[in-house]
């Protein structure tokens, strides 16, 4: 049985249901942020905000957007985690923190193999890995390039730049490892590179990484494999493609989705008062929202356990744990369906916002 | 013949897109008409004479009496021999697309600010958002024309992917100044905060203060270079402190050698 609590108080979660509609339907320019969801979740939800017409944004939209403006201003070679353990015959991890982010990383690349296809199978796979965590590569025959996470947009200038054989200044001690790493990526068959928005490299250095991919790619064969953001973000990213056309940071407030990374940040939203109601989503991790204005009327579905102290509160279930759930991913780079580890009765976030978008009718002119 | 000039009423609720008052949108229009023009962008419906009180005159001289950081794009795909002068501040990509003429905001400007700007020239008295003069969420190119001067500070990502014309900050460049320039000029008189020029194809960026610029810049030794000279005095009018710092023998570093190296930064030898 779902709990739910306004301001703290228990309420049924009929009456929940019913004030969610009426904060969000009295609201001229709502925002349903978070969007933590499994595929379903985030259908309802973008439904939910085409017909309020509001704002919708993921809490981990700056992740998403790193990777995306690389993509769609520049360009990026991708391919699926498998492709990569059968083939790659160089490997370079690039950030600290991966393993965690993906913690089946090296179960499913088995770095240790060598590669099965192409001229290179059978042979022994170079790995390299530049910046990780203390002792995240130990398990792994890696040659590791030390670098601060900070220092990493420099290291892929360096690399790029020796890749493409021209001069680099400055410290003549990193060099070496960095001519090294240059020559065994010119000298694959097929190299791959492996890295995260969510270990703190940013669009440029992610655009540098991938610039370096397509000038080896004139000469030989390089890929990569971006391990995506929490809260089902590439999921979500792929439902609201196919919904709107765009990711998410998409406003609906003309009657037409418009997408803007700056004007739809939920954050800039409400702490701007431009948003005058807020539907906060995160049903994987019941992460709190990163804005610091405290009175915007506010909506929270989350798990049990992460009620906040403050406005609506309906508990969902988590995907995945309490429920079955359609989710991207990581492993096989596409939709998998999820059976539930832990099945309970909370309801799933598409349910609960079906039930809100039911009492909404007639109150919105659409 | 006199200015149209825009008075603002009141702040509006939510952000405005003022793109709807280009000169072919109020030309020949009776001022109850333009008052009718919608500029809303939410449900909540708000009209041109919600906001301003509207004075008719010549088209090709708009004044806005009053600006507020909601008021967003100001002077879009304005064209050559036209000019609009803000009394107060801007919101998002003032002077968006503009293929020519004039643009003065004597307050701020907000985030891509003369994002797409082809030919006009812009002048904003106060600070600027991040991405000044560059494109848009998924857009190839910068700005690829014209001249943007800026008496305070920028923000983050100022002349991202600059394709052509001149940037000149007199204040201080937030993080990432001149990211991925594909061409054209940067002058930056104050500091200059993180990576400098990274991805930078073949365009200048010129720092009235010298700083480390990382491993993929190269020292290529101070020179009196003759085009500087010429360069300076283009800028004479509308910046004397940028003709100034070029006017001097320059220090000049080649990069990004990531990219091909063709790139430069220069600063005083």
């Amino acid at each position: 049985m779902s709990k739910a609590t306004l301001d703290g108080k228990p309420i049924t979660l009929e009456d929940a249901c019913r004030e969610a509609a009426r904060i969000l339907g009295d609201a001229t320019f709502p925002v349903v942020a978070g969007l933590g969801a499994d595929a379903a979740g985030a259908r309802s939800a973008i439904l939910l905000a085409e017909q309020l017409r509001g704002a919708y944004d993921h809490l981990a939209s700056k992740e998403i957007l790193a990777d995306l403006d690389v993509l769609r201003s520049f360009s990026m070679f991708t391919t699926t985690p498998n492709e990569a353990r059968v083939r790659a015959d160089a490997l370079l991890f690039v950030g600290p923190g991966l393993s965690q982010l993906w913690p089946a990383m090296l179960e499913r690349l088995a770095p240790g193999q060598p590669p099965r296809h192409g001229a290179q199978a059978g042979q022994q796979r170079r790995i390299f890995w530049i910046g990780p965590e203390a002792n995240e590569a130990a398990n792994i025959p890696a040659t590791i390039i030390p670098a601060a996470r900070d220092e990493l947009p420099e290291m892929l200038a360096m690399l790029r730049a020796r890749v493409g054989g021209r001069p680099v200044a400055g410290d003549a001690a990193r060099q070496p490892a960095i001519d090294e790493l240059a020559g065994v990526l010119k000298n694959a068959h097929f190299g791959v590179v492996v890295w995260s928005a969510s270990s703190g490299i940013d669009p440029l250095a992610i655009e540098m990484l991938q610039a370096m991919v397509a000038d080896l790619n004139v000469t030989t064969r390089c890929t990569g494999v971006p391990i995506g953001a929490r809260s089902g973000a590439a999921g979500v990213t792929q439902t609201s493609g196919w919904m709107t056309g765009f990711p998410p940071r998409t406003g609906f407030g003309r009657g037409y989705p418009e997408h803007d990374p700056w004007r739809f940040e939920a954050k800039r939203l409400v702490d701007s008062g431009e948003a005058d109601a807020a539907l906060w989503i995160s049903a994987y991790s019941g992460e709190a929202p990163p804005w610091s204005k405290g009175d915007v009327p506010l909506i929270t579905l989350a798990p049990a356990g992460k009620e906040p102290g403050r406005g609506l509160y309906i508990e969902v279930g988590q995907p995945g744990v309490t429920h079955d759930c359609v989710e991207f991913a990581q492993e096989i780079g596409s939709f998998a369906l999820r059976k539930a580890t832990t099945p309970s009765s909370a309801p799933s976030v598409a349910q609960i916002i079906d039930a809100i978008a039911t009492k909404l009718q007639g109150e919105v002119s659409c | 013949m006199k200015p149209f000039v825009f008075t603002l009423r009141q702040e509006p609720a939510q952000r405005v897109d003022l793109s709807a008052l280009s000169p072919d949108r109020i030309a020949g229009r009776a001022a109850a008409e333009i008052e009718k023009i919608e500029i809303g962008t939410t449900k909540a419906a708000i009209k041109v004479g919600d906001v301003f009180g509207v004075s008719v005159g010549d088209p090709g001289v708009v004044r806005f009496e009053g600006g507020s950081s909601r008021f967003d794009l100001v002077g879009a795909k304005l064209l050559p021999d036209h000019s609009v002068h803000v009394d107060g501040d801007v919101g998002a990509q003032l002077g968006r697309l503009a293929k020519g003429g004039r643009i003065t905001v004597t307050g701020s400007a907000g985030a891509y600010a003369a994002s797409g700007n082809a030919g006009a020239l812009i002048e904003i008295g106060g600070n600027v958002g991040d991405f000044l003069a560059a494109p848009l969420a998924g857009e190839l190119g910068g700005m690829s024309g014209g001249r943007v001067i800026v008496r305070g500070n920028a923000g983050a990502r100022a002349g991202d992917r600059l394709r052509r014309g001149v940037i000149v900050i007199e204040g201080d460049a937030g993080e990432d100044l001149g990211s991925r320039l594909i061409a054209g000029s940067i002058v930056v008189l104050g500091a200059a905060k993180g990576r400098i020029g990274y991805l930078n194809r073949r365009g200048t960026i010129v720092l009235a203060n010298a700083r480390d610029l990382g491993p993929t810049y190269i020292d290529c030794g101070a020179h009196i270079l003759t085009f500087a000279g010429l360069f300076a005095r283009s800028l004479r009018t509308d910046s004397p402190r940028a003709a100034a710092v070029l006017s001097r023998k320059l220090r000049r570093y080649g990069g990004d050698t990531a990219v091909y190296g063709k790139g430069e930064i220069l600063t005083p030898a």
